[in-house]
């Protein structure tokens, strides 16, 4: 994925982890200045969340983290079983990372054209 | 006047989710994209995500992808109307073409910007931009 810092550094690599505060770590990085004149490639490196202006992730990831996610509620679903399932939502795995470990959770519509 | 209807209600961000957007950013980029998903910081996922650039009467245009923005550094968002979308009063030309003007115009706003808020703060007490206590 592509990160783009506040101050238009850009980092280019593999999403390694990332928390709460989008803080993330990423592998085999190439790093640009502002300018795009200079690079320099890092194996890892660890980018503050409050310093991140953007993500740019493949497109297909959209779908990917959707399949994810209804997998695993068929999982917890079936995993708990019978009637009265108690919290009527499957919790969403945690610690993976990918696009999803991130503050996003809610509001996405359904069937409704753009 | 029915479309306003759902922006009157409270400020939430679910009745744009699957709609055409287009966002501002701080840095003056001008981004529009299908939104669908948003959190309580107003982070934002955008499909299909197109920048724009314009230039006196020339625009262009560049496919980004699928973004997740830092609602921080989001200024504005404001819904498509795609009836009436393509009836831009502009010409549009290739990125490569319009890329220079536009790095160019940026450049110069840039300089009039810092010496306009250095006189603001010398002659008229302005605070400026950019200190500790801006971000989140």
């Amino acid at each position: 994925m592509l990160v783009e810092l506040k101050n238009g550094e850009t980092f280019n690599g593999h999403l390694v982890n990332c928390d709460n505060f989008m803080n993330i770590t990423l592998r085999e990085v190439y790093q640009t200045n502002p300018e795009g004149d200079r690079f320099w490639k890092l194996k890892e490196c660890y980018i503050r969340g409050s310093t991140i202006k953007y993500l740019r992730v493949p497109d297909p990831l959209l779908d990917l983290v959707k399949d994810e996610q209804t997998r695993a509620r068929e999982a917890g679903r079936s995993a708990r079983g019978g009637p009265g399932g108690g919290r009527g939502r499957g919790a969403p795995p945690r610690g993976r990372g990918a696009a999803r470990g991130g503050p996003i959770r809610g509001g996405r519509g359904r069937g409704r054209g753009g | 006047m029915d479309s306003l209807i759902p922006f009157t209600t409270s400020g939430s961000l679910v009745d744009c989710v699957d709609r055409k957007m287009l966002v501002v950013l701080r840095d003056g980029r001008k981004l529009q994209g299908v939104l669908r998903s948003y959190d309580q910081f107003a982070n934002l996922v955008l499909e299909d995500t197109v920048e724009r650039i314009y230039h006196q009467d020339v625009f262009a245009e560049l496919k980004r992808g699928l973004f997740l923005i830092r609602g921080e550094n989001v200024v504005l968002l404001g819904e498509i109307d795609l009836d009436q979308e393509d009836d831009v009063p502009l010409r549009q030309v290739d990125w490569a073409v319009l890329e220079p003007y536009h790095r160019q115009e940026i450049i110069d706003k840039k300089h009039r910007d810092e010496a306009k808020a250095q006189i603001l703060y010398e002659r008229k007490g302005f605070c400026k931009e950019g200190g500790e206590g801006d971000g989140y």
